[in-house]
């Protein structure tokens, strides 16, 4: 209990410190999480959307697949990516292995089923409404999509604060496939597990605590948009 | 808008839901179609508004075949409208907007409906808090704002309370005697056919069973489906 209270506030003095160190581990964590969320739902809305409002051949697979990936492990994920980028994988050349581009990747694949995921749902709920709604009022199909993501921009933004809160707390992937290398690769997560290993649970809590003010300050602003 | 229909058939799962040998419905026509439940009655409207395609046949308008072009000059009520969420005024303002007209007139055009509409305290009222019969009122305002020569409206006043019954069919005659355009009704409520309409069509078992003036079909009628129909619902 003794651990939790100094963690407590420890966490608000981590952040009052201007420590550089702790500065370089909350940054990159902000700029991974938040790259690869940005990624995923460039990506995932449109995707999400189409799946929702579309028929095509094998649905019903590719829907059971989306399902599937929102539940996928992120050891797993990070196990993957690790194969296809390390030396000797197909795109070990291209060196991303243990740096933040690496870490992105294996977020953006953890992130993007759970925005696809979501707008599926609303758009296959909603889609068809809006869609006809939109053509009896003359909308070109430009204006159409404009008006799908008007409409869904509550379940947008559902999908969107889902992911980053997987990409944020997300250890597993990040630490396989950027190692935790100080100064460089090391985030919030992968801190709190190497210092809980370490023994330091009061600094472990603190950046937990660090990491949940960051989280709901980005979810508050998410909120307030939608 | 004038509209000719010519053997336009709609099949569902190979069943066989619709059957239009020849219609033409003359611009600045008021037809209701009326006919008993699963006529395809909802179908023809929907086809006839390019939401669903026809299996074969086609369907022409001002003798042309249906360009993208049409949707800016013809829209569709439904019985349940979905409304954007946002506010009323924004709603009604959405195809004027899709347009492109110019601010100034978009407020001057949508204040004048909210008014002949009785509506103008939902003006700033967000959608989702309407009741059924607001809500069809300003599915039905935003359907008028943009002028549409070609007016389907599927069975728009079902499950809404008579007051509002009256303000939505008072605004429809005001639209056709002003703009004159061609209105589709799909109705169960041969009273309200007789309130409105000119013409009329009983649909049975997809086919067009009788086609007239509205008075010439309901107290003239030659054909014994028809007959059996309006004497089932009509009180005299």
């Amino acid at each position: 209990m003794r651990e939790m209270i100094n963690g407590i506030i420890g966490g608000f003095k981590i952040l009052i410190s201007l420590d550089k160190e702790v500065y370089e581990i909350i940054f990159l964590s902000l700029y991974v999480s938040l790259t690869s969320t940005l990624l995923a739902t460039l990506v995932s809305v449109p995707l999400g959307i189409f799946i929702g409002t579309k028929k095509f051949i094998f649905k019903n697979a590719v829907v059971r697949f989306i399902y599937t990936m929102m539940s996928l492990p992120p050891v797993i994920v990070g196990l993957i990516v690790f194969l296809f980028i390390s030396r000797k994988g197909p795109f070990g050349q291209l060196g991303l292995v243990f740096t933040p581009t690496a870490m992105i990747i294996a977020q953006f694949i953890l992130v993007s089923p759970i925005i696809v995921g979501t707008l599926y749902t609303a758009s296959k709920e909603k889609g068809a409404d809006i869609k006809r709604v939109a053509k009896t009022l003359g909308a070109n199909k430009t204006q159409t999509l404009i008006l799908l993501i008007k409409e869904l921009r509550f379940s947008i933004c559902t999908g969107i604060i889902s992911g980053f809160g997987r990409a944020i707390s997300e250890v597993g992937a990040v630490m396989i496939v950027g190692g935790n290398i100080k100064g460089h690769t090391r985030v919030m997560t992968t801190t709190i597990a190497m210092l809980r290993n370490m023994g330091d649970y009061e600094n472990a809590i603190a950046i937990g605590i660090v990491l949940l003010i960051l989280s709901f300050v980005i979810n508050s602003f998410l909120y307030h948009f939608q | 808008m004038e509209l000719q229909i010519k053997q336009l058939i709609k099949n569902y799962e190979n069943k066989l839901t619709l059957n239009i040998k020849d219609l033409i419905i003359p611009s600045s026509t008021f037809l209701g179609i009326i006919g008993p439940n699963g006529a395809g009655k909802s179908t023809l409207a929907k086809i006839i508004a390019t939401l669903e395609n026809a299996t074969s046949g086609e369907i022409l308008y001002n003798s042309n075949p249906f360009t993208p072009q049409l949707l800016n000059d013809m829209t569709l009520v439904f019985q349940k409208p979905y409304l954007l969420r946002t506010t009323v005024y924004n709603n009604i303002a959405y195809p004027l907007t899709l347009r492109k007209i110019d601010g100034k007139e978009i407020n001057k055009r949508v204040c004048e409906i909210l008014e002949e509409m009785d509506i103008v305290n939902l003006k700033d009222q967000k959608a989702w808090t309407l009741s059924g019969g607001e809500a069809q009122k300003v599915a039905l305002a935003r359907g008028l704002i943009f002028q549409p020569s070609l007016l389907i409206l599927d069975e728009f006043t079902a499950n809404i309370d008579p007051s509002s019954m009256m303000v939505l069919e008072k605004t429809i005659k005001r639209f056709y005697t002003k703009y004159s355009p061609t209105i589709i009704m799909v109705t169960h409520n041969l009273q309200q056919a007789r309130r409105l309409c000119s013409h009329v069509a009983f649909i049975n078992k997809g086919e067009i069973e009788e086609f007239g003036e509205i008075n010439e079909v309901i107290f003239n009628s030659k054909n014994t489906a028809t007959k059996n129909f309006i004497s089932g619902e009509i009180v005299l």
